[in-house]
This record gives structure tokens, C-alpha cells and sequence, in this order.
């Protein structure tokens, strides 16, 4: 009985903690969605931003709520200059090219927050870990609920940018129908930029809710982070938001549960394995019909 | 108004305008006819920028589109339906034409546009919460041209909109031409269907093999001969 109760409750912090990466699916998918391009320094530039607002906030003491929007904000900054290092100048008629430019940002991202922190972990701010909401037998910690919260705020505000505003049309269009859209006046640049500054802010958010949730940022994150992201984004389906939203709490609570059962040196494999079950049984993600591509 | 002039657009080496030269006058229709591949699409996604040439100008009313991005193109008055409507195909009927207002600001206008659009499309008004993509061809083809009109174009530019569509909806469509033109519209139309176009054109040219090849008042040539050398190619190709 035992058991079952610990069980559920580290589903329960699974689910809560899937939220970054929800939010890390999200970013993956849409960029593949404006640019069909995979960009693979996502999770290291999240990453970055989480050290980065540290960093610039390193004298003052600042509360929790701003070193988060510092986050959010270093990860925009960081968005643009990702979108002006490895796609704006790279032939994306060349499948390869734009990954390997990713691939090369985020080796140097990691080299940059290595050198800059001497490779020490820092500690990172939470709010409300010292809040526990008892729910009958189970724990609801206070900083992965807030955590959980944060990542469903910054889902609702991307959904009514893109689906209430003039610039969420031009998005949408451009990954509907990227002739159609330059014919319509929307400039392809422009989108591309607003993208990966979404992206970034949301990837900024994910790694402040990473760094809050562990409690420490290390470099040695953002790998991991990288193959979850991708791993949500294609259980979710490339391109889906929704999927890649209910992939993330899936993956986060299989995870917590597996690692419960069976250890985390297990974790991860149980995690591969379903990937593996999805790209044979499921490739289209989740939401797509059953045949799969398109 | 619209003056395209020695106009070469290649793709790697092939050149699939070898300088077209032909204008468009204001208030009327002008047909561009040929058979495929002659270059008619590429000469409309140069006009609208999508395309860069290698050579010559596009010029409306003397101003320089040319080496424009397609955005300012817009801005400057011109508005491409590009072949096989290209609508987007998972947002609504009323999404698809609010993103045709993309660069005019003032809610109010757009708004009554839209509504206008409604009135003169009224199968666009009953779906307009409608997913684009689950429209039928012509309900397509209908909201690809409120969606360029959208824009509030000097001149209107369409790329077959008869292209897959049945007899009756084609007529419907080039009904849809002439009402525009009368209402003020300049239209430049690429068409193969020439029997149809040239009911409408107060002007038109011939185009093969990426050159114009003939240029006249629909009266001044046979419609069968318009119709063989629009089908079949080159007269001279045909003995």
C-alpha cells in the first residue's frame, strides 16, 4: 500500500517537473514547424540563459520571480543571436547544414557556461520549496507545483499569441504556407526572428524551472535535456504543440515512476524504449493519424 | 501601369524567361496564354517577387519593383492568387483572409473589408469558421482571391484560377473576373483555358518557350489559332 501511494506520488512530481520538458518539446517543435529545421542548441541555449541570468544578477540580490524573467529574457536575447549564428547566413536548402551549425552552437554554449563558471554547478533559486500542500496522502512540493504553474502560464500566453493575435497569424501562415505568406506581405525574416525569440523565452523559462526544480545548474544538463526535448518532440509529433505538451508530462511522470521502481541508472533506458515504441508503432507522435508523415 | 520589360528569370542554367517584354493597362484585363512550361507561372512569381530575375524590370506606374522583397511588393499594390490557390490550409476561412490584410493596420477597415468580401463571396460567409483546407476547390480558389484582395491591390494578378476546377465553377470564377474589373480592379490573368479568357480579356498575350510571341485585342487572332498555338506550341513547331 506503501508502495502504491509512493508510486503515484512520484508520477505526481514527474508530471509536475514534464512541464520543462513540455516546454523544451514546444520549442523544438516550433521551430521545425516555421523552418522545418531541427535546432539542436535549443536545450544547451536554455541552459545558458538559466546561467546567464545568475551571472548578470551575481551582485545584486535579487528575488526568485526576477532572476525567472531575467531568464526569460536572456533566452529571447539568445534566441535571435541562435537564429543569426546557425540559420540566417546557412544554405537551409541543405538538409545537414543547419544541423550541423546547431550542433556546433550548442558545443560552444556548453564551452562558454564551462568557462565562465569554471565548470563549478551553481545554485539556482526556487520559490515555495518550503511549501508542502497536503493532498490526503500524498505531498504536492511547493516549488514543483510552482514550477508546473509557471510552465502553464508561459503555455496559455504562446496560445493567445498565436492564435489571437496578427503576428500569430503570420506565424501560423508561413508554417502552413511560406509562398503564400511573403504574397500576403508577411516577411519569412521577420517570422524566423519572432520564432526563435519565443522559443528562446520559453527555453529560457525551462531552464530556470530546471535549475529550480534540481536546485543547481550544470553544464552537464543541457545534454540530457537536448535528447529529452527531441525525444518529447517526436512522441508529440514534429510540429504539434499539443503534442508536444502531453508528450513532456508524459515523459517527466514515466520517468519519475521508472526511476522509482527500477533506479535512476535504469531511468533513462525505460525512456529510449518508449521512443523506440513510438517511432515503430506511432511515427506521426501522438496526435497524428496512425500512418504516420503528414 | 504594370510594365514588365526584357525580363530574363533562370533556374540554375535554364532560362525560363528569355525577356519577356509586355504591360498591363489600368482598368482592364490582360491575359497572358500559353501551353505549360512555356514560363507563365514564373513570370507571375517574378512580378510578385518570389523569384529574382537575372535581367530587366518590373516597373508599376514607373516606380521599380524590381529586386523587391515580396512584402514591399505587396505594399506597393500588387497582389498575386498563385497557382493552385495556395490557401493555408489549417486556418479558418475568416484567418486566411485577415492574414491578406497583413500589413494595413486599422481594425475597423479591415474588418469591414472582410465583410465586403463576405458579401461579394457568400459561401466564404457560410464557412467562415470554416479550416481552409477542407474547402472545395473553387470555395478555395474563391478565398485565394478575397485573400489577395484583401491587401487592397492596385493591381490583381491571377495564375490559372480555372486550373482543376469544373466547367460550371470555372464559369462562376471568370463571372467573379469580370465583376472585379467592372468594379475598378486591374487584372493581369494567366490562363490555359483560352476559350473562357479570352471572353474576358480586353487585351492578351501569347507566350512559348519563355518568350511572347504574339500580343493583340482578342478579335485580332482566330480562336483556334490562339487555341493551337496555346496547346500545341509553336505554329511553326506544329507544321
Amino acid at each position: 500500500m506503501l508502495d502504491l501511494i509512493d508510486a503515484l506520488q512520484s508520477v505526481a512530481d514527474g508530471v509536475l517537473f514534464g512541464a520543462t520538458y513540455a516546454l523544451l518539446g514546444i520549442g523544438f517543435t516550433l521551430i521545425f514547424g516555421v523552418m522545418h529545421k531541427i535546432n539542436l542548441s535549443y536545450a544547451a541555449a536554455s541552459i545558458g540563459a538559466a546561467y546567464a541570468s545568475l551571472l548578470l544578477l551575481a551582485g545584486v540580490k535579487a528575488p526568485p520571480v526576477l532572476v525567472f524573467l531575467m531568464a526569460a529574457a536572456c533566452g529571447g536575447v539568445i534566441g535571435a543571436l541562435v537564429y543569426f549564428v546557425a540559420f540566417r547566413f546557412i544554405p537551409l536548402a541543405n538538409p545537414l547544414a543547419t544541423l550541423m551549425s546547431t550542433v556546433g552552437l550548442l558545443l560552444l554554449i556548453d564551452e562558454i557556461v564551462v568557462h565562465a563558471t569554471a565548470g563549478v554547478p551553481l545554485n539556482y533559486p526556487a520559490l515555495f520549496s518550503d511549501v508542502v500542500i497536503r493532498a490526503g496522502a500524498f505531498n504536492l512540493r511547493g516549488d514543483l507545483m510552482f514550477v508546473f504553474a509557471l510552465g502553464c502560464v508561459a503555455m496559455v500566453l504562446l496560445w493567445a499569441l498565436l492564435y489571437r493575435t496578427r503576428l500569430g497569424i503570420a506565424t501560423r501562415a508561413v508554417s502552413q504556407q511560406p509562398v503564400a505568406a511573403q504574397l500576403c506581405g508577411i516577411s519569412i525574416d521577420g517570422v524566423n526572428i519572432l520564432t526563435f525569440v519565443i522559443t528562446g523565452v520559453l527555453g529560457g523559462l525551462a531552464g530556470a524551472m530546471t535549475g529550480a526544480a534540481i536546485g543547481v545548474l550544470s553544464p552537464l544538463l543541457s545534454l540530457p535535456l537536448t535528447v529529452k526535448g527531441l525525444i518529447v518532440t517526436v512522441i508529440g509529433g514534429l510540429g504539434s504543440i499539443p503534442g508536444a505538451i502531453v508528450a513532456g508530462l508524459l515523459v517527466g511522470g514515466i520517468e519519475n515512476v521508472v526511476q522509482f521502481f527500477r533506479g535512476v541508472s535504469e531511468r533513462d533506458l525505460y525512456v529510449m524504449m518508449l521512443l523506440f515504441a513510438f517511432l515503430v508503432f506511432r511515427p506521426g507522435g501522438l496526435f497524428a493519424p496512425a500512418a504516420g508523415r503528414d | 501601369m504594370l510594365d514588365v520589360a526584357d525580363l530574363v528569370t533562370a533556374y540554375g542554367k535554364i532560362e525560363a524567361l528569355k525577356g519577356v517584354s509586355l504591360r498591363v493597362e489600368s482598368g482592364r484585363i490582360t491575359c497572358l496564354l500559353g501551353p505549360n512550361g512555356a514560363g507563365k507561372t514564373t513570370l507571375m512569381m517574378t512580378i510578385a517577387g518570389i523569384l529574382q530575375p537575372r535581367r530587366g524590370t518590373v516597373r508599376l506606374d514607373g516606380q521599380e519593383l524590381t529586386g523587391l522583397t515580396p512584402a514591399r511588393i505587396v505594399a506597393q499594390g500588387v497582389a498575386l492568387v498563385p497557382e493552385n490557390r495556395l490557401v493555408f490550409p489549417q486556418m479558418s476561412v475568416h484567418e486566411n483572409l485577415l492574414a491578406g490584410a497583413y500589413q494595413r493596420r486599422g481594425r475597423g477597415e479591415i474588418a469591414s473589408d472582410v465583410e465586403r468580401m463576405y458579401a461579394r463571396f457568400p459561401r466564404l460567409q457560410e464557412r467562415r469558421a470554416q479550416l481552409a483546407g477542407t474547402l472545395s476547390g473553387g470555395e478555395q480558389q474563391m478565398l485565394a482571391v478575397a485573400r489577395a484582395l484583401m491587401s487592397r491591390p492596385r493591381v490583381l494578378l491571377m495564375d490559372e484560377p480555372s486550373l482543376g476546377l469544373a466547367p460550371l465553377v470555372v464559369a462562376e470564377i471568370f463571372r467573379i473576373v469580370g465583376e472585379l474589373n467592372r468594379d475598378g480592379t486591374t487584372i493581369f490573368l494567366v490562363e490555359q483555358n483560352a476559350h473562357m479568357a479570352l471572353q474576358v480579356a480586353h487585351h492578351f498575350y501569347l507566350m512559348e518557350q519563355g518568350r511572347v510571341t504574339f500580343s493583340g485585342t482578342p478579335g485580332e487572332l482566330a480562336e483556334d489559332e490562339v487555341v493551337q498555338r496555346a496547346y500545341l506550341g509553336a505554329r511553326r513547331a506544329a507544321g
